[in-house]
């Protein structure tokens, strides 16, 4: 895989030798304290046989041990500084999913396919949106005909309206 | 009595394999797989993933074949791209754009590619005898194991795969118990409360294993390479490629290195937590190692992507050892095998080999011949690869994510799923920016239930007594060499060695 990475400016981060690493590690902790509040309510270890609740506990404390040691590795060595985060690409992939997952049962896979193609391009400055247009109805025909029809899959391919 | 074995199980697979809709299942699966491989920014995680509903409508041997010929076909379709446009398809075929790509720029393109087909199939061939051989009697191993060899034997893989991942040992210790703590979301197996579901229904049954490898491999991977400064530097190579045929000479030069490849290759991918990205690296590495002309390396010698080519799809076949005989997946790939066994109904292990052999040697067969296939038909098609590698990211990306999201929705039919799948695409990116690896990450999560039922079953069988792993032989010899590894992981000698290694990317 090709690494472009984009250092992103640090002034703040005077302090802290591996930002990537330190906040990164941070997250982990955040994550596994999460978990195990989650997991607070199962019962654990009764006797010496195992409750639901054991396995994830000692997992959880695991991770936040690691996220402990990433962060502090993070902090008093030298490490990568934090990367760029893009919005516009996340951001319409993302919709574009959502949209596929809402719409897919209400209004089919015609609809739904088409529509999310069109919100996925707006993802980069490149779309030419002849082209985009000519190639989302393609893909959408073949999904149609590959899917439901091809794989058998239950697809249902139009608006109620429609069928 | 051993070798009749051998080759009994043989015809049995060949048999099954020969029929003409298994052929043909073979051969799509090996095509398709080949051609999404091709495509930039999925990987084979992704691929297999994203393949995986359109296996759902056949039977389990038809859906077994054609994955398995996904799987080496995505293989095959990376090298292809790290040859032609230095870009490797699958983090397999890194090592190969070294001197792969020198090769095609001085216009040897043709002589590349036909050395790293030829190269993979003998793997290949070598990797399915060792499967036959090897089959049985591990099988008959797996089945003397308890619970704490099992547990122990899993620990050892995790401890492998971090040891051998580049990049952070604590960092990707971190992303195994991450992934297992994943894994335990969803109804407990023994006394099926819920945990950390939030009594949102989608949890109940737990994350799938799909939803979270297409979100962190295949969505993150397209946002990922959105990112402005990503923009991969497509500098297809623009000759014609003319004449596949290899000289006298590369072939003279690139036996011995596809020989060595191909131990190296094998031998790494039986152990769990190994796999065909470690083989790569190791066999292109010890080649310059033994090469008269080490400073050669790297400017286009035919050793260079012999030796890595042959290494990794030797691995990639080995690797269903461990999964076919103990039922421990050794690496993602072979991780989304369970997921699709099981949809199919089949848990696979040592019962797999005994009571269904014709799943499991129809499958092996298969490979042998998808090698074959790929042999004989990719070479002449090569032309048509190029010209999908010409297909803008631009028109690729919609279309992926789109055929990502049907494919994951057709897994259960649930909407939610989709969500989720974009969640963790989301969460996948955000790992990518702090250099954390998600491969770590889905071996924890699909090992999580396996560990988990076996440390329980242990400690309950010993009464609570940890000494239980140390006491029985076995597990204790496996649990020594884990953490044995492990300390030599972290030892700084060592650890500068590692860096060497994956500096060569």
């Amino acid at each position: 895989m090709s690494e472009a990475e984009s250092r992103a400016p640090n002034a703040m981060a005077g302090r802290i030798k591996g930002p990537q690493d330190f906040y990164g590690g941070l997250a982990l902790m955040g994550i596994a304290l999460f978990a195990l509040w989650a997991a607070r309510d199962l019962q654990g270890t009764s006797g010496f046989s195992f409750g639901p609740g054991t396995v994830p506990r000692m997992a959880g404390i695991m991770l936040l041990l690691m996220g402990a040691g990433v962060a502090a590795s993070g902090f008093f060595t030298t490490g990568a500084p934090l990367q760029r985060f893009s919005i516009r690409g996340p951001l319409f992939v993302t919709l574009a999913i959502l949209s596929f997952s809402v719409t897919i049962r209400p209004l089919g896979l015609v609809v739904s396919a088409l529509a999310s193609f069109f919100i996925a391009a707006m993802a980069t400055p490149e779309t030419n949106w002849k082209e985009t247009i000519i190639v989302g109805v393609l893909l959408t025909a073949g999904c149609s005909l590959l899917f439901p029809y091809a794989l058998g899959l239950p697809l249902e391919l139009y608006p109620p309206i429609l069928r | 009595m051993m070798m009749a074995d051998v080759f009994s199980n043989l015809a049995l697979g060949f048999g099954v394999a020969f029929t003409p809709i298994n052929l043909l299942l073979c051969l799509i699966g090996a095509l398709v797989g080949t051609l999404v491989g091709i495509l930039p920014g999925l990987g084979t995680i992704a691929t297999v993933a994203m393949l995986l509903p359109i296996t759902f409508g056949l039977n389990p041997v038809g859906a077994l074949i054609m994955l398995a010929g996904i799987y080496y076909g995505a293989q095959y379709g990376g090298s292809t791209t790290s040859i032609l446009v230095n870009i490797p398809g699958e983090a397999t075929s890194v090592v190969t754009t070294l001197d792969g790509f020198q090769m095609a720029k001085k216009g040897r393109a043709g002589p590349a590619l036909a050395i790293a087909a030829v190269s993979s199939f003998f793997a290949g061939c070598v990797a399915t005898v060792l499967i036959a051989l090897l089959g049985a009697p591990l099988t008959k191993l797996a089945l003397a194991f308890g619970a704490p060899e099992y547990f122990s034997l899993m620990v050892l893989g995790l401890i492998f795969a971090v040891v051998l991942a580049k990049g952070s040992v604590l960092k990707a210790i971190a992303m195994i118990v991450l992934g297992l703590l994943m894994s335990m979301v969803g109804a407990d197996i023994e006394t099926g409360a819920s945990r950390m579901a939030f009594d949102i229904p989608e949890l109940a049954d737990g994350l799938g294993f799909a939803t979270v490898a297409m979100g962190v491999f295949g969505f993150a991977e397209i946002i990922r390479n959105l990112d402005p400064d990503a923009q991969m530097d497509r500098n297809l190579v623009q000759q014609k490629i003319s004449g596949l045929m290899p000289t006298r000479k590369d072939l003279k030069d690139s036996t011995p290195a596809i020989l060595r490849g191909t131990v190296l290759g094998s031998l790494l991918g039986i152990l769990p937590g190994g796999g065909a990205v470690i083989a790569s690296f190791a066999a292109y590495t010890f080649e310059k190692k033994v090469s008269k002309h080490p400073e050669r390396f790297g400017t286009g010698v035919i050793e260079g992507v012999a030796a890595p080519e042959s290494a990794n799809n030797a691995a990639a076949q080995t690797s269903f050892i461990p999964l076919l005989t103990l039922g421990i997946p050794p690496n993602a790939v072979m991780a989304l095998m369970v997921g699709a066994m099981t949809i199919h109904g089949i848990v696979p292990g040592p019962q797999v080999m005994e009571k269904q052999p014709e799943l499991v040697w129809g499958m092996i067969a298969s490979m042998w011949l998808g090698n074959l296939m790929l042999l004989v038909i990719n070479l002449p098609l090569v032309g048509i690869w190029v010209r999908l590698l010409r297909v803008p990211y631009r028109l690729l990306f919609p279309s992926i994510v789109i055929f990502c999201s049907i494919g994951i929705y057709s897994i259960n039919n649930a909407p939610t799923d989709v969500i989720l799948a974009g969640l963790f695409g989301l969460f996948g990116y955000w790992l990518i920016k702090h250099d954390f690896e998600p491969a770590p990450l889905l071996l924890g999560m699909v090992l999580g239930p396996l560990m988990e039922e076996n440390l329980r079953r242990a400690l309950l069988l010993s009464r609570g007594d940890w000494s239980v792993f140390l006491t029985r032989p076995i597990a204790a010899g496996l649990m020594f060499v884990a953490a044995a590894l492990l300390v030599l992981a972290l030892l700084p000698a060592l650890r500068k060695k590692r860096e060497e290694v994956f500096v060569e990317s």
